[in-house]
């Protein structure tokens, strides 16, 4: 194992912070400038004029130094491991940046008539029938703006289904307790009431379901929304027979595809019968998260629910070319200004389309094995309450970990956190799925020396809390800042600077 | 290229460390009933090579804004932006980076949002401003919901000038929710106050009215909102253009209580509708019900002034279906994008763009009323957009211009504007890209098509 020495490589108290733009304001100095007027002027009218009179600028070198240093005070994937658990901090491939760039793609009015935009229209058709085969769906729509708007679109077209057909009072949706805090949130927001399914060792309950189910009312049930992989990181063995539970209720199984990086080209999720899904591009496809977006959550559904799809839906015509169908007499309507996030779903299918449907499966297999192959090695240390490989009980492409025998020597969770900031190590998901638990995801894209170098992270902060706990205490040192005062933000928030 | 690294001897390895001796074993957890066996049915991989000529390929044949002359707006607009716009942004510690959750290890992207929300606060003359929505459309929507939430009441009154995407979002986010949208109808292009107080009643949670509307009509938010604001708790809701803050009254200039609009014009390229960024700003007093991220100002445990995620017991990963939306990503990046815009310009600076797209908009409107039949079909003042009525069918003039490489307006018809006659209306928006010389060529077009 390497010990690791923690270099100073810059003292905190030493380092300034980065004064706010309002404190660097200068006058009569701008940042960039505009030609002169070259039409005859119109006077605006004196009672109509106002304006924003208080956005500062400064020096053009000095907006690109203030942004450049604000960089500075990021972990990042492509500087640190970033083993964000459910938010697949996978590579972001760079010629997907180049592609996205283009101005034949980056210069397009949304509004613009099909015949100008083939291009972009075929990029779209070819990513709509791509995500329909590695879903083994019937069709996707690509407008949703994120997983949560793609959960939203998607029960919306559930609810519209059913309202179709004579069944308006199918209004509750099953969602299992360790589901994404969107699922019962983007009900919420369509309507529906959530009614809470247990999990048991990371897996549904199935005595659980049939007997909410009972509870509900078959005939009250619009869908069971389940994640698979699980959020604990396990596939559902069960998952046909939960498919098949669910549809003898009446009700629709819908899939969260925030896990999908487990499964490309080894599983579909229309041949484990679900009804609808999302997929998030900037976890499954390699787009950039980009410090929180965008996004881009598009939907696949069956055939049935297929006619309800928001509008507009880009379609190939008789004679190949392709246009936006603007009409569909059952849609829910629209769910966005324009188009889809066209940008973000350039990379997508330039993803799809290096890899291959070999590629994706490799993809998913590494992804799977990455994953495996740190909670193997940590495991004597860092407690998994799922994983138990010597019974055939391994993991999908995350793992969970509740290191409680650490925590009894006196530290808590997010002190083990904070040491791992001191490392260069992005912490991982914590207390979710469960309370006190890491969840960690590799992803596919590290090297083994990458991973080697998080266990040997792992198991030396495990040696610090034995051999001197303050350090771990009083992490992190070596960070950009000292631990944040959350409490005292919520509770008398600023959330602008004040005048 | 799967963009994987491990070689054949690193992957046996791993397998050992594990215990397995094929990658299967880990897969054997599915039922074999439903493995994929046969594999995707898709194209096989390119190299890179390969991908940017497939990519140069289909780029090359789409026309728009870069090899076009582009007069279209109706939401999304050809503006100018810095270079060093995507320099900055595409950085990889701001690229690659995710919400800011770890307060140590994120201070970058956190600064920047609470920089970018107040700039959005301080364009709108507003208290707050959130680290933004997916697109305008979306962001009238939570507006929308965000008063329904404050008020516990179930009506909205909604402009028929409002733009047409924004409406039927509305339609679609309200449908589920028992919520009574009333659409007022305009006159001569605008609505009248008294249009907002025969509608009003103590049912009503807002007064939806957009400035610079669909038509590109600059609408009287002082009167309507002050309509709105004669029934206790009704939130007056500006949907506002962020160039048009710099140099006409901002919707806190006009007493808004929530101003909800798209913010492409600061800094964002038209990427055919997205990705975009929703901007959502209000007073104080709505801040608990906020939706999407919020990034607040503190210390840290040395007293250092340090940022983080705040009111997150407002958010969907704590508070499930009783959170203020289900919104989880905002549009981080491309919020940067307009903050950096915002930061290079400055006030005066976008001022500046401002005063052109109203000079160039006026001038082409002179011009174009200089042609015989061709008219401005409203009296009301307008900002950078404004409707003409073509002497003959739009689609010849639209389809005429397009061969002369102008994309000329965007046509009413087809666009399922509410309540007026979808005959031959072209909505024309002119930027501060556009030079007197494009002006004057699409004024020649004009002529040409209709002598």
């Amino acid at each position: 194992m390497t010990t690791f020495d923690v270099t100073k490589k810059h003292s905190r108290g030493d380092r300034a912070t980065e004064p706010l733009i309002f404190e660097k304001q200068v006058d009569d100095v701008v940042g960039v400038d505009l030609p002169p007027l070259d039409v005859p002027e119109t006077k605006i009218p004196t009672i109509m004029q106002g304006g924003s009179k208080t956005l500062p600028t400064f020096g053009q070198h000095d907006v690109m130094a203030h942004y450049t240093h604000l960089s500075d005070r990021n972990f990042s994937v492509d500087g640190n491991f970033y083993p964000l658990g459910s938010c697949t901090m996978k590579h972001n491939p760079r010629i997907n940046e180049w592609g996205a760039s283009l101005p034949g793609f980056a210069c397009l009015h949304p509004l613009q008539d099909d015949d100008t935009i083939q291009g972009a229209l075929r990029l779209l058709y070819e990513t709509r029938t791509m995500l329909e085969e590695i879903s083994g769906m019937h069709e996707v729509s690509l407008q949703p703006a994120a997983g949560a708007h793609g959960e939203f679109t998607a029960l919306k077209v559930i609810r519209a289904y059913f309202a179709d057909h004579g069944q308006p009072e199918r209004t509750v949706v099953l969602a299992a307790d360790t589901a994404h805090g969107t699922n019962p949130a983007s009900c919420t927001m369509c309507g529906a009431s959530v009614q809470t399914v247990r999990t048991s060792n990371g897996q549904t309950d199935l005595d659980h379901l049939q007997e909410v189910i009972a509870d509900v009312g078959a005939e009250n049930i619009a869908a069971f929304m389940i994640t698979n992989p699980s959020t604990a990181g396990l596939f559902d063995s069960n998952i046909k027979k939960i498919a098949d539970i669910v549809h003898s209720a009446g009700a629709k199984l819908y899939l969260d595809g925030a896990n999908m990086n487990a499964m490309l080209g080894r599983v579909r999720p229309g041949d484990f019968g679900a009804d609808a899904m999302h997929y998030n591009t900037h976890k499954t496809f390699s787009t950039p998260h980009g410090g929180g977006g965008p996004g881009s959550g598009p939907i696949a559904v069956t055939e049935e629910l297929a006619p309800y799809l928001p509008v507009p839906q880009v379609m190939m015509a008789d004679d190949g070319s392709f246009y936006l169908d603007r009409d569909r007499e059952k849609s829910i309507g629209k769910v966005r200004s324009f188009i889809c996030q066209f940008g973000v779903l350039v990379r997508c299918w330039a993803y799809i389309s290096a890899c291959g449907p070999n590629g994706l499966r490799n993809v998913s297999e590494t992804a799977v094995l990455n994953a495996n192959y740190i909670a193997a090695k940590l495991r004597e240390r860092y407690a998994m309450p799922f994983f138990d490989p010597q019974n055939g009980n391994y993991c999908a492409h995350e793992f969970v970990t509740v290191p409680q025998q650490l925590l009894d020597k006196g530290v808590t969770l997010i002190d083990i956190a904070k040491r791992m900031i001191d490392y260069g190590v992005h912490p991982p998901t914590m207390h979710w799925p469960i309370h006190d638990c890491f969840m960690v995801e590799p992803t596919e894209t590290e090297s083994k020396a990458a991973l080697d170098s998080f266990i040997d992270v792992m198991l030396q902060i495990a040696d610090e809390i034995d051999s001197d706990i303050e350090l771990v205490l009083q992490s992190p040192q070596e960070s950009d800042i000292a631990r944040a005062d959350e409490v005292s933000a919520a509770r008398k928030p600023i959330i602008a600077y004040p005048k | 290229m799967d963009y994987t690294q491990l070689n054949t001897n690193q992957r046996e390895e791993m397998y050992a460390e594990i215990g397995i001796a094929s990658i299967d074993e880990l897969f054997d957890v599915i039922p074999s009933e439903i493995q994929c066996v046969e594999g995707l049915d898709l194209m096989p991989a390119l190299s890179e090579l390969e991908l940017q000529r497939a990519l140069s390929e289909m780029a090359s044949h789409n026309h728009g804004a870069h090899d076009m002359t582009c007069f279209m707006g109706c939401g999304a607009y050809d503006h100018f932006y810095p270079a060093l716009i995507d320099q900055l942004t595409n950085r990889a510690e701001f690229l690659t980076s995710y919400t800011p959750y770890q307060a140590e290890a994120s201070q970058g992207s956190l600064q920047a949002f609470f920089e970018f929300q107040t700039q959005i606060a301080r364009l709108t003359g507003l208290d707050i401003a959130n680290a933004s929505l997916y697109d305008g459309a979306t962001a009238v929507a939570e507006a929308a919901l965000l008063a329904i939430n404050s008020t516990r009441r179930k009506e909205v009154l909604v402009a028929s000038t409002l733009q047409p995407e924004y409406i039927a979002v509305l339609r679609t986010v309200l449908s589920d929710l028992d919520i009574t949208i009333t659409v007022l109808e305009s006159t001569d292009g605008k609505i009248a106050p008294s249009t907002v107080e025969a509608n009003m009643s103590d049912e009503v949670a807002g007064v939806i009215v957009q400035s610079p509307n669909i038509w590109g009509v600059i609408e009287d938010w002082d009167g309507c909102f002050s309509e709105a604001h004669k029934t206790l708790k009704t939130a007056a809701i500006a949907v506002f253009n962020p160039i048009a803050c710099g140099v006409l009254k901002t919707p806190g200039e006009c007493s808004a209580d929530i101003a909800a609009g798209e913010g492409q014009p600061l800094g964002n390229p038209l990427n055919l509708g997205g990705p975009y960024l929703g901007l959502l700003a209000a007073k104080e007093s709505y801040i608990r019900k906020m939706p999407g991220r919020l990034v607040g100002m503190t210390n840290d445990e040395d007293g250092r002034r340090v940022f983080c995620l705040t009111l997150q017991t407002r958010e969907q990963h704590i508070r499930g279906a009783k959170a203020t939306s289900n919104v989880c990503t905002n549009q981080g990046l491309m919020a940067l994008r307009a903050s950096i815009f915002m930061t290079a310009l400055g006030s005066d600076g976008i001022r500046e763009i401002a005063t052109q797209c109203w000079n160039k908009a006026h001038y082409l409107a002179q011009e174009i009323t200089k042609l015989d039949g061709w008219e401005l079909i409203f009296d009301g003042d307008f900002f950078n957009e404004f409707t003409v009525k073509c002497p003959c069918d739009v689609t010849k003039v639209v389809d005429f211009c397009k061969s002369r490489g102008v994309l000329c307006g965007v046509a009413a018809a087809g666009r399922r504007m509410h309540g007026l006659s979808q005959g031959n209306e072209l909505i024309i928006a002119v930027t501060e890209k556009r030079t007197k010389h494009e002006i004057d060529t699409l004024v020649d077009l004009f002529g040409e098509v209709a002598p």
